[in-house]
């Protein structure tokens, strides 16, 4: 880092930098900030919900908090710290490039997102917040006095960043690989955020149309979901889920690929079945991930052939994505496995996903899930499988590389007190919320008087949640003295093979002095007998 | 822009203000602006946000353009993924005009009569007139890529003027059948027929106005002497792309 000209160049340098592993910071840092704050409306949620009757806030409040924690921590964190920290951190450095394709379109991408935090945070600022969840199903968004505009805006701002950054890193993936860098080379985590960004390609597009239609609708007089005038509310809920499904697989293939990379990095070993995850697994999801999402309808009413149609192709996406945890599992299988932090959360990752995934079954018979659809059975299965696993793959994935872009090691005893704090804390917290859900709480409900018999469970989940919260305040705990009092981290301190290691801690600009040459490079290449 | 590969020197990192420039500008152009005229109903901070916007993103453009400039003049480097990456891009936005046609077809199938009350008798001159235009800037933009190769800069130069000139007529030709709709009572609350017309005439058209500024921003370049294969090819594949999203639109809206 040159700090020639003072700071008002380093400055100059950060904010308007196109290097990709800046742009990844950058990201990183945006997608923090909305956990953060995203983070602590649930700790209010939480304080609400511990007691039947009006406890902290009032019905209009909790309605946008919701609203902020749903769009924030999806739209605002997850997507954005996988598909815009890990991968474009990660990317260049796996195969080989000096930068991404179109480095100043990756930096567009970048301010976009952060454009749409800020039209996020506006939330807080206007009179009239959006307080309809992040679905935005009319005809309440259209009728609510909320601006469903700003989170028409939200929507459209990270969607052109993600649809940016996809074409960027595709198309790097596809035409920049070093020499020698052949498909088989590449790491789990390139090619499970190939497929995330393939299916963002096809389906955030049609999420902006629903939400472009949706302002439309509301502002402009138009009638896409007026069922006076020959329009219907059921065209929205299938716009939306046709990408809001494939969203959760934007999500987890490159939480995925980044716990096979910390997996085969600490278990000395081979990616199992390395192209049965690859066609099977990455393949298997990208090709069904967009034949499911009538799922999340079964309760808004349709002829019952296509619940079952759907119903067995949501059971089938199963299969896939059992092919890559049984992958994960024999990647430790009779590895020299070696329990740093990172790998703590890989382990707790399968743990999380094997809870949530089970809990999802019930959820795709659709007989079943007439009963449990809205209840808070299935906010705890999609907390297990995708908010909490998702973002124990990301704070594992911040650790593993935090030697990388920090050029520090992390603090290593915080770092397992707060993986130990956080695990219990979200197990308390989510295995729960189940029995509530089973007991009949309702989703999105202010209060739940009608039902004080749940009191006692919904108190255990508050709970949990602080320490779920503590454990956290650990883990930034442990980044902060790492980044601050850490000693020096080697270029390769995991001793991985992969070849993001073999640049300096941290990289400098172009990567590397010379494009390496990857004729003998195996990214899992530890010991021959396998 | 310095350059930063070059020999013996410590690599410097590549800065750009322009991305994070173009962002504040969309930022107050589309949604602040947006917000203020039709939720807030305050039409002087419209147009103050728009007055903060429109410039920001009008000198990016040119900013950015600039920059592309220099990097063919300076080391002749070209942005040479630029006609790979276009096929993806394609793909997004094919999409978008995928979901507004599914939802149409899906309505139109459904309601009981169509068109529904309110809708006129649309003319076929226009639409003809329309669709011969747009096929033939297909034509003159293939011709004018053609060119290029060969080395025929004058060829190119007069072939993407044509171009330009065609897809402008063609815009006219809309915004004027357009006004004339909205003048007889036709606007876009008037049914579900006027709703997917304009929604989906508007987006084509904006991507039309894309594709012009981008054959603008081309064509100063030309005339700079800068000429980018990469980039004409995969502003030509874009154009193809307008143009068969127009065959969807002529016969799913005007004929069918």
């Amino acid at each position: 880092m040159s700090t020639k000209t003072g700071k008002g160049k380093v400055i100059a340098e950060w904010i308007f930098t196109t290097d990709h592993k800046r742009v990844g910071i950058l990201y990183l840092i945006g997608s923090l900030a909305a956990f953060l704050v995203a983070g602590l409306l649930a700790m209010v949620i939480r304080m609400e919900l511990s007691e039947v009757g009006p406890q902290v806030t009032d019905p209009n409040t909790y309605n946008v908090m919701l609203y902020f924690h749903g769009a924030a921590m999806i739209l605002g964190f997850q997507i954005p710290a996988l598909t815009g920290f890990l991968a474009n951190y990660l990317i260049p450095l796996q195969i080989g490039a000096k930068d991404v394709a179109f480095p100043r379109l990756n930096a567009l991408s970048l301010w976009l997102f952060w454009m749409g935090i800020i039209l996020a945070l506006l939330t807080f600022v206007v009179p009239d917040p959006p307080d309809i969840m992040w679905t935005g199903y009319p005809p309440y968004s259209i009728i609510s006095p909320g601006n469903t505009a700003l989170y028409a805006s939200t929507v459209l701002f990270m969607g052109f960043a993600s649809i940016a950054g996809g074409v960027n890193l595709i198309t790097t993936i596809i035409y920049m690989r070093a020499p020698g860098m052949t498909w088989g080379k590449l790491n789990m985590f390139v090619w499970t955020t190939l497929g995330a960004f393939i299916i963002q390609l096809v389906f955030v597009p049609v999420l902006g149309s629903a939400v472009i239609m949706l302002t439309m609708d509301k502002y402009l007089g138009t009638h896409f979901f007026n069922p006076a005038s020959g329009g219907d509310v059921l065209l929205y809920q299938n716009l939306f889920w046709f990408y809001s499904h494939p969203a959760v697989y934007v999500i987890l293939l490159p939480v995925l690929g980044i716990i096979f990379d910390i997996t085969a990095t600490f278990a000395r070993n081979r990616i199992f079945n390395y192209w049965a995850c690859v066609v099977g697994g990455v393949g298997g999801i990208v090709l069904i991930s967009g034949e499911v999402w009538v799922h999340h309808l079964f309760t808004s009413g349709m002829p019952n052939w296509i619940r079952v149609g759907m119903m067995v192709s949501t059971l089938l996406i199963s299969v896939p994505v059992g092919i890559m945890v049984l992958s994960l599992i024999g990647t430790l299988y009779r590895g020299a496995i070696e329990f740093k932090t990172p790998m703590l959360y890989a382990a707790g990752f399968i743990f999380l996903f094997l809870i949530g995934g089970l809990t999802g079954i019930p959820h795709a018979i659709a007989s079943l899930d007439l009963a449990l659809s809205d209840t808070h059975f299935v906010v705890a299965h999609f907390h297990y499988v995708m908010a909490v696993s998702g973002t124990f793959a990301i704070v594992g994935g911040v650790y593993y590389l935090f030697p990388k872009f920090t050029g520090k090691m992390y603090h290593e005893g915080l770092g397992k007190i707060g993986f130990v704090v956080t695990f219990i804390g979200a197990n308390i917290t989510f295995f729960f919320m189940f029995l509530v859900g089973l007991g009949g709480m309702p989703r999105r409900y202010f209060d739940y008087s009608h039902m004080p018999e749940l009191q006692d469970l919904q108190q255990i989940v508050t709970y949990g949640a602080f320490i779920l919260a503590a454990g956290l305040f650990i883990t930034l705990a442990s980044w902060l003295v790492g980044l601050f009092k850490g000693k020096k981290a080697e270029d390769n301190p995991w001793g991985s093979r992969s070849l993001e290691w073999t640049t300096k801690s941290p990289p400098g600009p172009g990567n590397w002095a010379e494009v390496p040459d990857c004729t003998d490079y195996d990214p899992y290449g530890y010991g021959e007998d396998r | 822009m310095e350059d930063s590969t070059t020999g013996h020197h410590e690599p410097e990192w590549e800065v750009s203000p322009w991305p994070l420039v173009v962002s504040v500008g969309a930022l107050f152009m589309v949604p602040l602006a947006f917000s203020f005229y039709f939720v807030y109903d305050k039409p002087l901070m419209a147009i103050l946000s728009l007055g903060i916007g429109v410039p920001l993103v009008i000198a990016s453009v040119v900013g950015w353009t600039k920059g592309g400039i220099a990097d063919i003049a300076h080391h002749g480097k070209e942005p040479g993924f630029a006609t790979g990456a276009m096929p993806f891009f394609i793909v997004a936005e094919a999409f978008i005009f995928v979901s507004f046609f599914a939802a149409y077809w899906v309505l139109r199938l459904k309601a009981p009569n169509w068109p529904p009350a309110g809708t006129p008798e649309f003319g076929v001159t226009i639409p003809i007139i329309m669709t011969i235009l747009l096929v033939s800037s297909s034509f003159t933009i293939h011709f004018s890529e053609h060119a290029i190769e060969h080395g025929d800069k004058g060829g190119f130069r007069n072939w993407l003027i044509v171009t330009i000139i065609l897809g402008a007529i063609f815009f006219l030709l809309s915004a004027f059948e357009w006004s004339h709709l909205m003048h007889g009572g036709f606007t876009m609350k008037t049914n579900l027929f006027s709703t997917f017309f304009y929604s989906i005439t508007g987006f084509h058209g904006s991507h039309v106005i894309v594709g012009l500024i981008i054959f603008l921003c081309i064509l100063v370049s030309a005339f700079f002497g800068k000429v980018s294969k990469t980039f004409v090819k995969s502003a030509s594949v874009y154009w193809h792309f307008v143009d068969l999203i127009w065959f969807f639109v002529v016969t799913q809206i005007y004929f069918w």
